[in-house]
C-alpha cells in the first residue's frame, strides 16, 4: 500500500451522485487535490471545478492519478473498482456499503493480480492530516498533524477517538477505515505492517468490533511481530446481544465466535492495552509514549 | 437472512440434498395432523432462528399421537432466546449409525469460502479437531475437489459416492444462492449407508439479496424492524427498555456497552447512519418512542458530516409534536455550543459527554 504523497491527483467515481458531489467539496477544502472525476456518461461535466470523465483511463490519462475514491453503488461497485484497476489506479478507496461479500472477494482477488489496494469496502476512507491527503467522508475538524497511527472497523468511533486524541495532544500520522464489512480489502495487520516503516508512526490505534476474527488475527500477528510502537486498541460490541447483526455487516456473534471478550483477551496476551471505553484512549497512548 | 431450517430443507430439497420426510406445523392440531401421516417416532423441531434450541427444550421425539400433541403445546409455549416458535417441523425419525459434518462457509481471513468436512456431527464445529478444510475457489469445485475431500475425509464404499455428490450440490447451492453459510450438522448416515440430512442450516448474505428476490418474502417481519428497514436505519430491537439512537454503527455498539457497564437494558439499536439529517432524526425518536416497554430514549451523537445543529433542530422538532418519553443526549462535535442553545429550555437533558448522559439514563427511574 502507497499513501498518497501531498498534492498527488486523486480521482472521484461517481463524483456526480449527491454524495460523491458533496464530499468532494469538502476534500477539496481540506487542501486535497481531487483532479478529476469519473461517471459513465456524464463526461464533460465540471462538479465543483473538477472535470468528469466517462471512463477512469480518460481520467487517468488526463491527471496521472493512481488513486480513486469510489461513491457507487453496490450493485455497480465491483465494475467500478475493475474499470479503475485495469485503467492503472493502484489504491482504491470503497466508501459503498451494501457490497455483496462474493463481489469483495473477486475485488480483493483482481487487486491481488494486479498489486492494487484496497481500502475498505463500507469504510469511512483515510486522512493523512500532515499531507493535506483526505480520501474520505471524515469530519476534518476531528483529525489533526502528529505521530498516532489510528485503524478502525467503525467510521463513527473512528471519528470520535480522533477526536479525542486530538484534544489531548496526540494528532494522527495517519487514519484509516479498515471498513465494517466481513471481508475487507486491507486488514488491521496489514496496516500495522505498513506503518512499521514509517518514522511519524510512534504508536498506534487499532479500533475492533464484535464479529469475525480479526482481532485474533492481529493479536497473533502482533505477539509474532518484532515491532516497537506500543498498539492500544478499542473493541466494541462488549454487551452486544448474539445472533444479531448490529449495523455493519461484519458485526455479528454467532455462538462464541466473535464476541469482543475473546478479542479482547487475544489482544491483552499480545501486550496490547486495551481500552474500557473510547474515552480512555488517549489515556492509554500518553502512558505508552511516555 | 438466517433461513428457518424449513425453508432450508426446501432449499436442498430443490437441489436434491436428501433430507427426511417432514411436514410443517402452525398449530397443535396441525402437528398431531403431521403425526398421523408419517411412520414413528417423529421429531418435533421448534422453527426459531436463536441458537441454543435443543438445549431449550425445542426438539424433542414422540412416539404416540398424545405424546405429539402434549410436546407441540410446550413447544409453542417456549421462547427460545425471546424468540416464540411460529410453526413446528414435524419430521420422521431417521435411524442411523452415525453423522457427520459438511458446510460450506466464509472463511473472512483467508477472504474465501471453505468447504469444511467432519467424521462427527451434531455437535458445534468449533469443537471438531479432525476436519478437513479446503478453499473454495469462486467459480465452484468440481468432481475431483468433491472426491479429494470425501477421500480425505476416509470415506469408502458406498457412502463415499454419495458423500461427493451432496458436497458438489452444497457448494452449487452456497454459490448461486450467496449464502454466507451453508451447513449440514448432522448428515446421518442410514442403517443402509444412505446419508439424509437430519439439520440444515443457511445464512444467505443480506447484501445479495437484490439478485435473489426468492428470498424477499421469506421472513415475517416485526412492525418496527420493518419500518426502520424502509427508512434505512440499521435497527435492532433488544429486551430492555432504554432505547439507544447513535450515529454510526461502531458508535451506538459502544453505547450498548456504556449502558451495559452502567446496570442498563438497551431496548433497542438504532444507528441513524452517517451524514443524518434533520429529518432522519425526527423519524428515528418518532419510532423509538412508540416501541412497547421503552421508558427512557438516549441519544448520542458525534458531530461531523453530520451537523449538531440539525440534530438538536430534529429534537426540537419531535418534542414540539407531543409527549416524547424522557429524552437524554450527548450531542458533541462541531457547532456542538450553538446545538445546546437550540434546545435549553426543553424537555431534554443535555450532557458533555457519552457516560455522563449513560448514568443519568441509567439511574433516573
Amino acid at each position: 500500500m502507497m499513501l498518497p504523497k501531498k498534492g498527488d491527483p486523486i480521482i472521484v467515481q461517481n463524483i456526480t451522485g449527491k454524495y460523491g458531489r458533496f464530499h468532494t467539496r469538502l476534500m477539496l477544502d481540506y487542501g486535497t487535490n481531487i483532479a478529476a472525476g469519473a461517471t459513465p456518461g456524464k463526461g464533460g461535466q465540471i462538479v465543483e471545478g473538477v472535470p468528469v470523465f466517462n471512463k477512469v483511463e480518460e481520467a487517468v490519462e488526463r491527471t496521472g492519478a493512481k488513486a480513486s475514491i469510489l461513491f457507487v453503488p453496490a450493485e455497480f461497485s465491483y465494475a467500478a473498482c475493475e474499470e479503475a484497476i485495469l485503467a492503472g489506479v493502484r489504491l482504491l478507496v470503497v466508501i459503498t456499503e451494501h457490497i455483496p461479500v462474493r463481489d469483495t472477494m473477486r475485488l480483493v482477488q483482481l487487486a491481488g493480480r494486479h498489486d492494487a489496494s484496497i481500502i475498505g469496502p463500507n469504510c469511512p476512507g483515510l486522512i493523512v492530516p500532515s499531507a493535506k491527503v483526505k480520501m474520505g467522508i471524515m469530519p476534518a475538524t476531528s483529525f489533526a498533524a502528529g505521530n498516532v497511527a489510528l485503524f478502525s472497523r467503525s467510521g463513527t468511533l473512528m471519528y470520535e477517538i480522533a477526536g479525542q486524541l486530538t484534544k489531548a495532544g496526540f494528532g494522527q500520522s495517519v487514519a484509516l477505515g479498515i471498513g465494517g464489512d466481513p471481508i475487507t480489502g486491507t486488514s488491521a495487520s496489514e496496516c500495522l505492517d505498513f506503518v512499521e516503516g514509517l518514522e511519524e508512526t510512534r504508536a498506534i490505534v487499532v479500533v475492533g468490533e464484535i464479529g469475525g476474527d480479526a482481532e485474533e488475527r492481529l493479536a497473533a500477528h502482533i505477539s509474532k511481530s518484532e515491532s516497537k510502537k506500543p498498539v492500544v486498541a478499542y473493541v466494541a460490541g462488549r454487551h452486544a446481544p448474539k445472533e444479531k447483526k448490529l449495523g455493519h455487516a461484519g458485526a455479528i456473534i454467532y455462538g462464541d465466535y466473535g464476541t469482543a471478550a475473546t478479542k479482547i483477551a487475544a489482544l491483552t496476551k499480545a501486550g496490547v492495552s486495551v481500552a474500557e471505553t473510547p474515552m480512555d484512549v488517549p489515556s492509554l497512548i500518553d502512558k505508552a509514549l511516555s | 437472512m438466517r433461513l428457518f431450517e424449513y425453508q432450508a430443507k426446501e432449499l436442498f430439497q430443490a437441489y436434491a440434498i436428501p433430507v427426511p420426510k417432514s411436514a410443517l406445523a402452525l398449530d397443535v392440531s396441525a402437528v398431531t395432523e403431521a403425526f398421523n401421516t408419517m411412520g414413528h417416532p417423529v421429531v418435533l423441531k421448534a422453527q426459531v432462528l436463536s441458537g441454543g434450541r435443543g438445549k431449550a427444550g425445542g426438539v424433542v421425539v414422540v412416539g404416540d399421537e398424545a405424546g405429539a400433541r402434549r410436546e407441540a403445546s410446550r413447544i409453542f409455549g417456549l421462547a427460545i432466546g425471546g424468540e416464540k416458535p411460529a410453526s413446528i417441523l414435524v419430521e420422521e425419525s431417521y435411524p442411523h449409525q452415525s453423522e457427520l459434518y459438511l458446510s460450506v462457509s466464509l472463511d473472512r481471513g483467508e477472504r474465501a469460502f471453505v468447504a469444511i468436512a467432519a467424521a462427527a456431527g451434531g455437535v458445534d464445529v468449533e469443537s471438531l479437531s479432525d476436519k478437513v478444510i479446503r478453499r473454495v475457489p469462486l467459480e465452484g469445485i468440481d468432481e475431483s475437489f468433491a472426491g479429494e475431500v470425501t477421500t480425505q475425509l476416509g470415506l469408502s464404499g458406498p457412502t463415499a459416492g454419495q458423500f461427493t455428490k451432496i458436497l458438489l450440490r452444497l457448494e452449487q447451492l452456497s454459490r448461486e444462492k450467496e449464502c454466507e453459510l451453508a451447513e449440514i450438522n448432522p448428515l446421518a448416515v442410514g442403517q443402509d449407508d444412505t446419508l439424509v440430512a437430519l439439520d440444515a442450516k443457511v445464512i444467505v448474505d443480506d447484501n445479495a439479496l437484490f439478485r435473489h428476490p426468492e428470498f424477499s418474502k421469506l421472513h415475517p417481519e416485526d412492525e418496527f424492524e420493518g419500518e426502520a428497514s424502509r427508512e434505512g436505519f440499521a435497527f435492532v430491537r433488544l429486551e430492555g427498555d432504554i432505547a439507544v439512537v447513535g450515529n454510526g454503527a461502531g458508535l451506538v455498539l459502544s453505547t450498548l456497552d456504556l449502558v451495559g457497564d452502567a446496570g442498563g437494558k438497551a431496548a433497542c439499536f438504532l444507528d441513524l447512519g452517517g451524514g443524518a439529517q434533520q429529518d432522519r432524526i425526527e423519524m428515528a425518536l418518532r419510532l423509538v418512542n412508540r416501541l412497547p416497554r421503552v421508558r427512557r430514549i438516549l441519544v448520542n451523537i458525534y458531530g461531523g458530516i453530520t451537523r449538531t445543529t440539525d440534530v438538536a433542530e430534529g429534537i426540537r422538532t419531535v418534542l414540539s409534536e407531543g409527549p416524547v418519553k424522557p429524552l437524554y443526549a450527548r450531542v458533541s462535535g462541531a457547532d456542538e455550543d450553538a446545538a445546546r442553545r437550540l434546545l435549553e429550555g426543553t424537555q431534554i437533558k443535555l450532557f458533555k459527554t457519552a457516560p455522563e448522559a449513560v448514568a443519568a439514563v441509567v439511574t433516573t427511574s
